[in-house]
């Protein structure tokens, strides 16, 4: 659910489960956190995802009847977010068509985001009982304060245009079709830059943007697992899902 | 026998009034931050620390460029100099943003690297559209650290990871649309006018309101941090040290 292609000295890693809008499982995201942490010797990583979009969140099926699964999920995401702002070599992220929720989390470590004009991009899972409290740690060292207070308590979407305004991309492409080839071309550039310089000056960054609190994020989302009002609203989904 | 003129100073102030300019004066250069210069500037920046008429300061750099950047040249094959260069600029920044004085950049032409790393300290920064700007740093093997923590307060982490990995230059126009600079004026002819606009409105505030507001905002955001800013002097010169800079520095001397 991981494909690996290695294009020059660009690690590309693309989510590969088109048929289900490369919606997030425990088993994908432990194959990101690998394929990531094996990529340490490529000059760049490009994240990208299979089709039309980038990806649709966690694949909340499979937590039906299943109360550990939300957790794991959780989990999972928090050590990709990590091994990718942890990696020593720049990351460069395709988010086309869309990045929701977990998928949106993926975006907050990267250093380099194209997005196009009409992708849909930000946190709806409040809606569902969750806190994307685990992502906001790192979402402010990518956009600031302000804008993460919003986009962490409005489940509302924005637009790849309005990600750019606010920081949450780099560059907006017009069309789905050019978002994966255009951060390619900006991967393929940083890769080819002097390496000890690159990989010296994105440690330093990370030392200049700490991550507070990373820990007590993760515990603030694992706590609403099992809550009467994330079961009632994530059972809701399912009756409406089943109603459908 | 005729007496040689005085060398020419390599930073000139200018004060009229509560308005001071500061000029980079090494234009043959195109205003390099060399050694001599810096310790030109400390001594004006010492000054000026100490000139309570003060409200406003342009700083700006004599003939077409505001500042080319460290005079990296200079200091290649001195072991010792490449730190010594490097904490000075470090400590000239730390300097100039403590000031009491609102800091504004007029920045006349070129400022790159270390050079668009001192409009990023001053408070407030104009240009024109056609200017150069940015930080080239990783393209030369070389690492930004001195100026990353300002452009880092400038435009935010996330937006300063993006301009610092990708180096290159930028126009005074995208400098504007990236917020690396305050205003981009149409052409270098408007820009005594727009700075002018400026220096008039800030002239007109209360030295003591502009003085403390702008001390809580360097207590807000950590500017005054010395340690951080002498830790990227350290690693921008064991950068500067590797094989791969070095290699790279000379191929273009």
């Amino acid at each position: 659910m991981i494909s690996v292609e290695p294009i020059g000295n660009v690690a590309a890693l693309r989510l590969d489960r088109a048929e289900k809008r490369n919606a997030l499982t425990p088993t994908m995201l432990a194959s990101l956190r690998g394929a990531i942490d094996r990529a340490t010797a490529a000059d760049c990583i490009l994240l990208s995802g299979v089709g039309e979009v980038f990806c649709a969140g966690f694949d909340l099926k499979l937590c039906q009847g299943d109360p550990a699964m939300l957790p794991a999920l959780l989990r999972a995401l928090a050590e990709c977010i990590t091994a990718l702002r942890d990696s020593p070599c720049p990351v460069v992220v395709s988010a086309h068509g869309a990045a929701i929720a977990g998928g949106c989390a993926l975006l907050a470590p990267a250093d380099v985001i194209v997005t196009n004009a009409e992708a849909r991009v930000g946190y709806p899972v409040v809606l569902l009982g969750i806190s994307p409290a685990v992502n906001t740690p790192f979402l402010r060292s990518l956009i600031g304060d302000g804008p993460t207070r919003t986009r962490s308590l409005d489940p509302g979407l924005v637009s790849g245009t309005h990600a750019l305004r606010i920081g949450l991309a780099h560059e907006c492409v017009p069309t789905v079709a050019e978002c994966e080839p255009r951060a390619l071309e900006l991967a393929t550039q940083l890769a080819l830059k002097p390496r000890y310089a690159l990989r010296a000056t994105r440690a330093w960054l990370r030392t200049l943007a700490p991550l507070d609190h990373a820990t007590d994020a993760l515990h603030a989302s694992l706590s609403l697992c099992g809550s009467p009002e994330e079961t009632g609203l994530l059972a809701a989904l399912w009756n409406k899902e089943t109603t459908k | 026998m005729t007496t040689p003129d005085p060398q020419p100073s390599l930073v000139t102030l200018d004060v009229n009034g509560r308005l001071a300019t500061l000029t980079l004066n090494r234009p043959e250069a195109r205003n390099a931050l060399s050694i001599a210069l810096l310790d030109a500037l400390h001594a004006t920046l010492d000054q000026l620390a100490s000139s309570p008429g003060v409200s406003v300061l342009v700083v700006t750099g004599a003939g077409k460029s505001f500042c080319a950047g460290m005079d990296l040249k200079a200091v290649l094959g001195d072991p010792d100099a490449p730190l010594q260069l490097l904490s000075k600029l470090a400590d000239a920044c730390l300097k100039l943003r403590a000031l009491p004085m609102v800091a504004v950049a007029k920045v006349n032409g070129a400022a790159i690297g270390g050079g668009c790393g001192l409009t990023c300290v001053c408070d407030l920064s104009i240009t024109h559209a056609d200017s150069k700007m940015g930080f080239p740093e990783v393209d030369l093997g070389v690492c930004p650290a001195v100026v990353a923590p300002w452009l880092v307060r400038k435009i935010g982490a996330g937006k300063a990871r993006r301009v610092l990995l990708q180096g290159g230059l930028l126009t005074g126009q995208q400098a504007f649309e990236m917020g690396i600079v305050d205003q981009a004026v149409a052409s270098a002819a408007d820009l005594d006018a727009a700075v002018a606009s400026v220096t008039d409105r800030l002239t007109k505030g209360g030295p003591a309101a502009l003085a403390a507001t702008k001390g809580l905002l360097n207590r807000l955001d950590g500017s005054l941090d010395a340690t951080l800013a002498r830790q990227g002097a350290e690693i921008s010169a064991r950068v500067l040290e590797t094989p791969e800079a070095q290699a790279m520095l000379r191929e273009r001397r």
